[in-house]
């Protein structure tokens, strides 16, 4: 009746229904259990992850997210009916879920830049010199296998808690998967491909532009999608530790003020960003590498 | 001048030409004082068993590795490490096209990092393409492309800067006989009309017979000049026919005959 992928998904979408009906009504369950036998063996079987104070309901969320998104006001009428409508709502609430989302994707889209920017151009640069690449060794190791994120607290007492402290935290995490991935490819550049340009009158400059770049670049390209999730963490983290505005913020806030909706809301886009972010890089990549064979048509 | 009977001119020389790979205690005698000429237009194999040091000579020939004793002369003049001159051109023994260029700009190499104006450039590349056998592939990457396609290409790149001597590193090597004799075809070609001074390394005692005017052969590691044998089947040659003649048979016997002697001394080594 139905082709394969039918049925992958018909589950699929059935697992979607389930989730969503034991989160909106799986405490009635726990409930009726405590109620009744609140000193017997079943106490044990209740389950806390179904407490709405910790993972709220879908219709409670949605309400918040209508909210958040200045779709409603706080008592669930369309926002458009209201005065000042949509951009009234906006100018109330610096932090409304748009300019979260904003300012965390551009933050992660600069931090991104930065950090593969400046991994590749340092990566070419030790990559290519045995002399700069001993020198630098040392340091790049300790600097390294310091855990960024203790950087983080750090970095926001030196940038504030504007933009600038969340893009250096995205640079100081992306900077190094690229940085490594750039290194190894400028190392690993085929001798023979270089005496091929050499033996046809390259200078040093068209042997770096014509042969060390491209060969390289492919290192660079593959890490393109891992740096994109990193870079987003790194805003993210930035935005928990110090900031006024960021999906972030709206997370850490929800935290404080117990608003478990709040930041399910704030989770729900951030999964949705990052899916968006890996399908956008996952096409940019598949076409800068259609030269490969994984990603070439044959394969 | 190296004046030669016939009247060409020598336009490689190498004398007493010796390469040790490595230094102090862990010395590899690769090549031992090998000396033999090229003349103008010269189509000359060179033939030996494997790690016998061929690579190792047309390596030192194309200037990319030093000299460790010896000399090579090309139009009189000493070959320096690291001074590639635009006359020479190299097919190496690996696959070397890029694989993040398409067929028309793996080809057309050579002409953009001379600074060729573009349309002359694509005008040339469009030839070479034709040339090849190409023709509908010119936007492909290599990896879409069979091995003999790959070859061809590395071919062509290397052809297109003119080159006046021409260094080959068992191109067909990888290919299968067929696709080998088509290539040996589309090579035979080219030189007939352009007359370039070849110096082919190959395993494969056929491929040497059909191709060249002179067949050295070298001896097991280190490689010292053995015997050379000269090729006197008419040209234009045909790859295929060639080979049911009765002369091709007898030259082929006689040279396996010493070329054996040196395939046994490798195989009892290692
Ligand atoms: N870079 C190197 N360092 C040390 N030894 C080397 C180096 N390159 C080659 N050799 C050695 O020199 C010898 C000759 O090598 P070469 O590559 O010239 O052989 P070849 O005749 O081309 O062999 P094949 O037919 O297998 O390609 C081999 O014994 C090899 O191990
Ligand atoms: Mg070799």
């Amino acid at each position: 009746m139905l082709s394969e992928n039918g049925w992958v998904n018909f589950w699929r979408v059935l697992l979607l229904v389930l989730i969503l009906v034991v989160w909106q009504w799986g405490d009635v369950v726990n409930n009726w259990l405590v109620a009744d036998f609140e000193k017997s063996w079943r106490k044990a079987l209740t389950i806390q992850i179904l407490e709405p104070f910790f993972i709220s309901k879908p219709n409670m969320i949605w309400a918040r997210f209508l909210e958040l998104g200045c779709f409603t006001d706080s008592k669930g009428a369309w926002i458009t009916s209201q005065e000042g409508g949509f951009a009234g709502c906006l100018a109330g609430n610096t932090n409304n879920l748009w300019a979260a989302t904003v300012a965390t994707l551009r933050n992660t889209f600069w931090g991104f830049l930065v950090g593969v920017g400046s991994g590749v151009v340092v990566g070419l640069i030790l990559g290519r010199s045995d002399f700069l690449a001993k020198v630098f060794e040392p340091f790049i190791v300790a600097f390294n296998s310091l855990p960024r994120i203790a950087l983080v607290p750090l970095i926001v007492l030196m940038f504030g808690l504007g933009d600038a402290s969340k893009i250096m935290t995205a640079w100081v995490i992306v900077f190094f998967i690229v940085f490594f991935s750039t290194f190894e490819g400028a190392r690993s550049v085929d001798r023979d491909h270089i005496n091929v340009a050499r033996l046809m009158g390259a200078s040093d400059w068209q042997v770096t532009w014509t042969v060390v770049i491209p060969s390289t670049l492919a290192w660079v390209f593959a890490v393109l999608t891992p740096a994109l999730s990193f870079s987003l963490i790194g805003v993210i983290i930035g935005e928990f530790i110090g900031a006024q505005i960021g999906l972030g913020k709206i997370i850490i806030e929800a935290e404080a003020t117990l608003e478990t909706a709040d930041m399910m809301v704030a989770l729900f886009v951030l999964m949705i960003v990052g899916v968006g972010l890996a399908l956008m890089i996952r096409r940019l990549q598949a076409y800068l590498l259609r030269w490969q064979s994984q990603f070439s048509e044959r394969a | 001048m190296t004046e030669v009977s016939n009247g060409a001119r020598s336009r490689i020389v190498l004398n007493e030409l010796t390469k040790i790979y490595g230094s102090g205690g862990g010395q590899v005698p690769a090549v031992d004082a090998v000396s033999f000429d090229v003349r103008e237009g010269e189509f000359v194999a060179l033939i030996g068993p494997s790690g016998c040091g061929k690579s190792t000579i047309l390596n030192m020939m194309a200037g990319l590795i030093p000299i460790s004793d010896g000399e090579i002369l090309i139009d009189e003049t000493q070959v320096i490490t690291g001074t590639p001159t635009p006359k020479v051109g190299y097919v190496f023994q690996r696959d070397t096209v890029f694989p993040w260029r398409t067929v028309r700009k793996n080809i057309g190499l050579g002409l953009e990092l001379n600074r060729v104006p573009k349309a002359q450039r694509e005008a040339e590349v469009d030839r070479l393409v034709e040339r090849a056998g190409l023709g509908g592939f010119e936007d492909a990457f290599p990896i879409t492309l069979s091995g003999g396609m790959r070859q061809r290409v590395s071919l062509m790149r290397t052809l297109i800067m003119r080159p006046e001597i021409l260094l080959m590193d068992e191109p067909f090597g990888a290919l299968d006989t067929h696709t080998k004799l088509e290539m040996h075809k589309l090579l035979l070609e080219i030189w007939n009309k352009e007359k370039q001074t070849v110096v082919f390394v190959t395993h494969d005692l056929g491929e040497a017979l059909t191709l060249s005017d002179k067949i050295i052969v070298l001896s097991a590691r280190p490689g010292r000049l053995k015997e050379v044998f000269d090729v006197p089947f008419e040209r234009p040659r045909d790859a295929v026919s060639l080979r049911e003649t009765p002369e091709f048979s007898a030259l082929f016997s006689k040279i396996w005959h010493s070329l054996g002697e040196e395939f046994r001394r490798t195989s009892a080594e290692g």
